[in-house]
């Protein structure tokens, strides 16, 4: 029946090579993952209900309040970027439920006893989670050249801006993979990640110029990571005047990102040694 | 790469050097605790290559805290265990390598079908492709899954769940197989297929299963070696057939009905009682006309218990009502060793 065994030398820990085992993890992770969202088109219709209704409501509504002189272009471009953030955020948010939910219903413990290392399940689901993040990010992008002419389609800035959009998203990746691996149950997870959403775009100049915004908030808002991105994106886009600058973006996003994954990165480790109690 | 597993079977497994058989599984003092639980206390266990080991407790009793740490998934607090001649804390990946299992809740992902969920646990044990296609079309032939595998998981019965799970764990040929609860759940005909899928592996293929189940029937009937684990020690270790005869003594069965504690507690203090344990408390009043079994191991033979016996029960105003001998099974082993303290 089942087949009989070739032999074959000993290999030692060294030569199979843990590395490989961690590379082969995060893509099979990943495609599995993959296989999963593709397998379910309400997911992805609901991901990206949220932009559009952003776009197509408050967006086009808005655009009769605001006027150009007050944040340089049409209203719709304004808030692009912000929107395909948010976009972003919901899709990590979603790549960490997919994390807890794993840990809830016992389908880790099939890849903690795979001879793949514990850092690919973290990985995988967390590249998993960017990758849906990406194609949203996109969707939106185009979805805001067409419905505003003041954001023209041009190659570089595109791809720039969802550079931008990915390490942003690889920051609340982490956050978020932290939150999913501590968390109790979903419902714990989710009312936290409610918490952090609204002011994650509200306290950031997502909707309103920074100057705009009284100086307690101004304040608040650069602590938020989103003020930064949306800075750079609309610099990338459409060469608008810095508000902060895509140096400073850069560097403070890079390190929100590089702290998120290592805070998700402890965070798993810790709840892995608890996983069999 | 992807032929890791194939690796010297035998070889490996068979002899060490000095002539001495070496084990499967081996355990020495094995110990992990949660917090102030000792959930696994200086375990010693040696699983023989080829055999097949129950593992028996009752709840609580440590047997899934030593799958979880034979199998990797947590370290002990101090303790060796070795899996196929590996290390389980310095060489996880190896043992890994060499083992399947399946856990005690299903834990399948409900949304893949069978088909998807068998390639990617291939994938994760870097097996080529064409590999898990023959190997999905000879397991899922073993489980008699063939007609649903392109079903999503989610439409699968209990019994298919754990077909596929148990398809799952052989996927990658492991020589040794942890099945936690295997059964668990099941109605009768789905048990009895599970134990045919396995005696049927167990005549082709030079495998080691370790198993915990709570049905005694079970570990009677398919096991090689019994463990009784309570407490996390191992209490008693042996075939089913020489624990049965170990015992050597019957078994008697009193009906009745009135202070069952108190009897309860007098029995405790007799020394011509080996064991008892009650038996069917949970019947609703109407079902058993509000009468209880008390199943009582002795140590000398029942003809000279029996006066006794009643008189004890009498005496704690517990009325006897029916009485019967019964031939001892692997119950009343386990109960012997550990149901004087059962407990959930």
């Amino acid at each position: 029946m089942v087949t009989v065994v070739k032999k074959r030398a000993v290999p030692t820990v060294k030569e199979t090579g843990e590395w490989d085992g961690l590379l082969v993890g995060i893509y099979t992770l990943w495609l599995k993952h993959m296989r999963k969202f593709r397998s379910s088109p309400v997911e992805i219709l609901f991901t990206l209900a949220t932009p559009v209704l952003w776009m197509a409501f408050f967006g086009v509504c808005m655009t009769g309040m605001v006027l150009e002189a007050n944040v340089g272009m049409g209203y719709l471009a304004f808030i692009t970027p912000g929107v395909m953030l948010l976009t972003g955020l919901t899709a990590a948010i979603l790549g960490g439920t997919t994390l807890l939910l794993e840990r809830v219903n016992g389908t880790l413990k099939e890849y903690l006893v795979a001879p793949i290392p514990r850092l690919a399940v973290l990985l995988g689901s967390m590249t998993s989670g960017l990758t849906k993040a990406i194609f949203q990010s996109m969707a939106v992008l185009l979805a805001g050249c067409l419905l505003d002419s003041s954001l023209a389609f041009r190659v570089l800035p595109f791809l720039g801006a969802l550079g931008i959009a990915t390490i942003f998203c690889l920051g609340f990746v982490g956050l978020a993979s932290a939150i999913a691996s501590q968390a109790k149950s979903m419902e714990s997870y989710h009312s936290l990640i409610m918490v952090m959403n609204l002011p994650v775009l509200f306290l950031s100049n997502a909707l309103y110029p920074l100057e705009k915004m009284p100086a307690t908030l101004k304040g608040l808002a650069l602590l938020n990571p989103t003020t930064y991105a949306v800075d750079a994106c609309r610099i990338l886009l459409f060469n608008s005047k810095p508000e902060i600058g895509l140096l400073i973006d850069l560097m403070v996003l890079v390190l929100f990102m590089v702290a998120s994954i290592y805070y998700g990165y402890r965070a798993f480790s810790k709840v892995m040694q608890k996983i069999g109690a | 790469m992807a032929t890791v597993f194939n690796q010297d079977r035998e070889g490996k497994l068979a002899q060490t050097a000095s002539g001495q058989v070496s084990y499967a599984i081996e355990t020495a003092g094995l110990t992990k605790s949660f917090g102030k639980v000792k959930a696994v206390t200086k375990l010693d266990l040696r699983v023989e290559q080829g055999s097949l080991y129950a593992l028996l407790g009752p709840n609580g009793a440590g047997k899934t805290t030593t799958i979880n740490l034979l199998t990797t998934l947590i370290g002990p607090d101090s303790g060796m265990a070795s899996v196929a001649g590996y290390d389980v804390v310095k060489q996880p990946l190896m043992v890994r390598r060499n083992i399947g299992v399946t856990f005690q809740e299903v834990a399948l992902d409900r949304n893949l079908t069978g088909r998807s969920l068998l390639d990617i646990h291939g994938r994760l044990y870097q097996l080529p492709s064409k590999e898990i296609k023959k190997r999905t079309a000879q397991l899922v032939e073993l489980v008699e899954l063939e007609e649903v595998l392109d079903r999503p998981v989610k439409t699968y019965s209990g019994g298919m769940k754990r077909r596929l799970e148990l398809a799952r764990g052989l996927l990658t040929e492991p020589h040794i197989l942890f099945l936690d609860e295997p059964t668990v759940g099941l109605d009768p005909h789905n048990r009895e297929r599970i134990w045919a899928y396995l005696q049927d592996l167990r005549t082709h293929q030079k495998i080691t299963i370790m198993l915990t189940t709570h049905y005694l029937d079970e570990a009677e009937k398919l096991a090689d070696k019994v463990g009784i684990i309570d407490e996390g020690k191992l209490v008693v270790e042996g075939s089913p057939n020489n624990l049965i005869a170990s015992l050597g003594t019957d078994i008697i069965k009193l009906t009745g009905r009135g202070e069952l504690e108190k009897f309860q507690e007098a029995l405790r203090e007799q020394d011509w009682i080996a064991a008892f344990r009650v038996a069917s408390e949970s019947g609703s009043e109407e079902e058993t006309g509000g009468t209880t079994d008390v199943l009582i191991n002795l140590t000398s033979e029942a003809g000279r218990a029996v006066k006794p016996l009643v008189d004890l029960a009498e005496r704690s105003g517990f009325s006897v009502e029916d009485f019967s001998l019964q031939r001892p099974t692997l119950n009343e082993v386990f109960f012997k060793y550990t149901g004087r303290r059962l407990r959930d």
